[in-house]
């Protein structure tokens, strides 16, 4: 009998509203812990609702409430007593479009280091070269550390993004929305190729309109549609030989 | 941890509003509470329509002053307006972009010189070639219209220019394919289209006409008459406020106020008109 | 009559020229014959000494001090309640009664004439809480004045802050605060600093509201209890009363030119800020 791995989400019957509109119906879906879980699905299907969900950035949006439980490591991260600051330490998010902020590409990096109080320069250096050097982006930028983040290509400042959000400390999972979206091919590789590497210490979740990117890397995949999640299961399955008819016809290009 | 430092600092912030809004909200209370009553005492009728003024004998009839403001008003937008509204729409519509950008903010710049200077400036040129070829003490109603007038130019100039601006180019481009001259499309389309922010302009011009008070000091004559002639002397709301004030106590203090209550009324149905005026066109087409 | 349209454009042309030409003129007359006739008075000793015999002669020193002192103390309390009620708006809080009284209440005193001001100042800082002409009454005054420009520059500059900004702060882990204070208000720092010095060249050409309140005393102040005597309220004692034609074109000449380059500053400033968002 095969040990079942270890989940790092658990999400129990999950429903957000936008106002009285349903954006997410009734998703239940067990995130496993260091594999990279890929999220396909039309445009509307609710794929960023739920990603944004993981590390409650919905409470932003006016007029959002939900229902139900979103466990991380067991713990319900909805619950009114759970630290959010602490749960955005823990799950850090890449945004379709990268956004380097204003700032020297030095001081974006250990932008969340010293929130947490990180003042030691030693400290810093060695953290942004370690994230720099994970994102594969140090070689290119290693000389100019004090230029200002908005002047890298739309590919280095997606890569700087991620090395923001690898300096944390206590990162545990990272989520993507849709990451390669205004990318060239050899960015976007290069963002695969260090996601590829990053699953062994991290839980990933890739939301993606590509579905050949969540075939070349996803381990499980999920597809969502109109808010529902349809179906979810190991990538090889839902490309080749998925349950419901409705995965099937999106995997092969039937809509979308 | 986190948590106390963030509802500490919305504390502090909400604090900071509510004192702003306390302190904004003092002068209008402070003033309608000081003036109000007093029109309630003399009789609204009394004060706003009674010819004399004269503080020590008790009698408060700000009349001649509302219609010195009347006429030093509608005189300085009978300069303004046209000279504005024909500035902003040489500006944007005839003069290249280049030449634009460098007279524009110089016209800007008018707006920053102080209305003292243009008082005196009205005092050592104006007034004497008005006593010289027109008669009257030079000191007059057409002095305080003419440096008034020149006053809220940048007013009407700015705001017009930003109205006209706003104007999509596709609006004059369909006059233009049209066979329309290019000033036909102007006159036909663009001033249309812009007209409420140049009404608008104009509101704001007279407000700010109404309440100028230092230069029409200097070169209104100040004297508590109404008027007859352009080259009268006359005395405006402000100008009453301002001369009155340090003698002010008692009955006459209060009278300034109600004074000040008029002004402010009047002023505030002046930009509210403006506002109604852009938001209500902003909604169609 | 009919005129062919070619025709009248060019005599519409011709009259909306003349107009522009007319307006343009006037400006640089003002601004020439104040400096013409005033600048030769603008001498080193007419800057740094005090004034003679109620400023017939001498020099308008002490009126520098207040004019730089005055509008700096209004600034000063204006500036902090200003920006922290523009972050309130911005940031803290979504659109409710209490907003829409705050901003109605900053609309509304922004057309208000400044002699209003001058008496609300006088009646009761002056006179009501005993502090009498000062500093302290025309620095509060001026600041309630400036407020509302303040606020409404502010809560601009703070909102054009793109909110994807926002939005990696909040995902990294910081607080609602902390992004405030790391990223929106950083970035909406020009806007501000704009909006600040336009205040400050308003507060400097301003009389109505200062002789009746910070008083026309021509000694140096030592504290923000003594009275003092702006440039633009010795300018207007010299020519109301006649004292010296020669000292009030020079004063004058010295506004102008301050006023000038605050706006000059100002206006730089604010094409940078935006020239810097488009790049």
């Amino acid at each position: 009998m095969s040990e079942t791995p270890p989940v790092k989400f658990s999400v129990k019957n999950f429903r957000v509203f936008q106002g009285k509109a349903e954006a997410l119906r009734g998703v239940s879906l067990d995130i496993p812990a260091n594999k990279i879980l890929g999220i396909i699905g039309p445009a509307g299907s609710g794929k960023t609702t739920f990603l944004r969900a993981l590390n409650r950035l919905n409470d932003l949006l006016p007029n959002a409430h939900v229902e139900g439980q979103v466990l991380l490591d067991g713990k319900d991260i909805y619950h009114p007593e759970f630290d959010v600051v602490a749960l955005r330490k823990r799950v850090g998010m890449l945004f379709a479009l990268p956004v380097a902020l204003p700032m020297s590409i030095y001081e974006n990096v250990v932008y969340g280091p010293k929130l947490s109080g990180i003042r030691k320069r030693s400290q810093l250096n060695e953290i942004v070269e370690r994230s720099l050097t994970s994102a594969f982006l140090w070689d290119e930028v290693k000389d100019r550390l004090r230029m200002s983040g908005l002047r890298l290509s739309g590919g280095q400042q997606q890569r700087l993004c991620l090395a923001r959000v690898l300096a944390m400390e206590e990162l545990e999972v990272i989520l993507l929305d849709e990451p390669c979206s205004g990318l060239d091919p050899i960015s976007t590789a290069k963002i695969e190729d260090a996601l590829t590497v990053l699953k062994e210490k991290y839980t990933i979740v890739l939301v993606t309109n590509n579905t050949k990117q969540a075939a070349r890397v996803a381990d499980e995949t999920a597809f969502f549609l109109l808010g529902d999640m349809i179906e979810c299961g190991p990538t090889k399955k839902i490309f080749t030989a998925p349950e419901d008819k409705r995965t099937n016809e999106y995997v092969t290009g039937r809509f979308g | 941890m986190k948590a106390s430092g963030e509802s500490i600092a919305k504390g502090i912030l909400t604090v900071v509003a509510v004192s702003a809004l306390a302190s904004l909200l003092l002068i209008a209370v402070f003033i309608f509470k000081e003036g109000f009553p007093f029109m309630l005492k003399v009789g609204v009728g009394d004060f706003l329509f009674s010819s004399t003024w004269n503080p020590q004998a008790g009698q408060f009839g700000i009349f001649p002053m509302i219609v010195a403001s009347l006429y030093v008003t509608f005189g300085a937008m009978v300069i303004g307006a046209p000279l504005g509204i024909a500035g902003a729409i040489f500006m944007n519509e005839f003069l290249p972009k280049s030449v634009m950008r460098i007279i524009k903010p110089t016209i800007e710049l008018l707006a920053g010189i102080p209305s003292v200077v243009f008082g005196f400036l009205g005092v050592m040129v104006l007034a004497p070639f008005i006593r010289a070829h027109l008669g009257g003490p030079g000191l007059s109603v057409l002095a305080a219209s003419i440096i008034l007038g020149v006053m809220v130019l940048p007013t009407v100039i700015s705001i017009s220019t930003d109205a006209i601006a706003a104007v999509p180019n596709s609006y004059r481009e369909g006059a233009l394919a049209l066979g329309a001259t290019r000033w036909q499309s102007v006159y036909m389309v663009t001033l249309k289209a812009a007209q409420s922010g140049i009404i608008a302009s104009v509101i704001l011009a007279m407000g700010r006409a109404l309440g100028e008070t230092m230069a029409v000091i200097m070169v209104a004559g100040n004297t508590v008459k109404i008027p007859h002639a352009v080259t009268d002397p006359v005395r405006t709301l402000t100008a009453n406020i301002a001369l009155e004030m340090s003698n002010a106590t008692g009955m006459a203090r209060e009278a300034l106020f109600a004074t000040g209550v008029v002004l402010f009324v009047v002023i505030m149905i002046l930009n509210a008109c403006a506002m109604s005026v852009i938001k209500g066109r902003g909604g169609s087409k | 009559m009919r005129i062919a349209p070619k025709s009248a454009q060019v005599i519409a042309v011709a009259v909306l020229g003349a107009a522009t030409l007319l307006t343009l003129v006037v400006l640089v007359f003002v601004i020439a014959f104040v400096l013409v006739k005033g600048l030769p008075g603008v001498t080193w000793e007419f800057l740094s000494t005090a004034p003679k015999d109620m400023g017939k002669a001498g020099g308008i020193f002490p009126t520098l001090a207040g004019t730089v002192f005055l509008p700096l103390l209004a600034i000063a309390i204006a500036l902090p309640l200003g920006v922290g009620t523009a972050v309130y708006l911005a940031e803290y809080t979504r659109e409710n009664r209490f907003t829409k009284v705050l901003r109605f209440g900053t609309d509304c005193l922004a057309g208000i004439p400044s002699i209003i001001f001058g008496l609300f100042g006088f009646i009761f800082f002056v006179v009501m809480l005993k502090m009498g002409w000062c500093l302290l009454s025309g620095g509060l005054t001026l600041a309630i004045m400036v407020l509302p420009t303040i606020i409404r520059t502010s809560e601009e500059a703070i909102r054009a802050v793109p909110n994807a900004y926002r939005e990696v702060s909040f995902s990294l882990g910081a607080t609602r605060w902390e992004t405030v204070l790391k990223v929106v208000l950083p970035n909406a720092l020009p806007g501000i600093v704009t909006g600040v010095i336009l205040s400050l060249g308003r507060s400097i050409g301003e009389t109505a509201a200062v002789i009746f309140t910070a008083g026309s005393s021509l000694r140096m102040p030592t504290t923000v209890f003594d009275s003092v005597r702006t440039m633009s309220v010795h300018f207007y004692i010299l020519a109301r009363e006649g004292i010296s034609n020669e000292n009030a074109y020079a004063t004058a000449a010295v506004l102008i030119i301050s006023v000038l380059l605050i706006n000059v500053t100002a206006y730089g400033m604010m094409h940078r800020f935006i020239a810097k968002r488009s790049s």
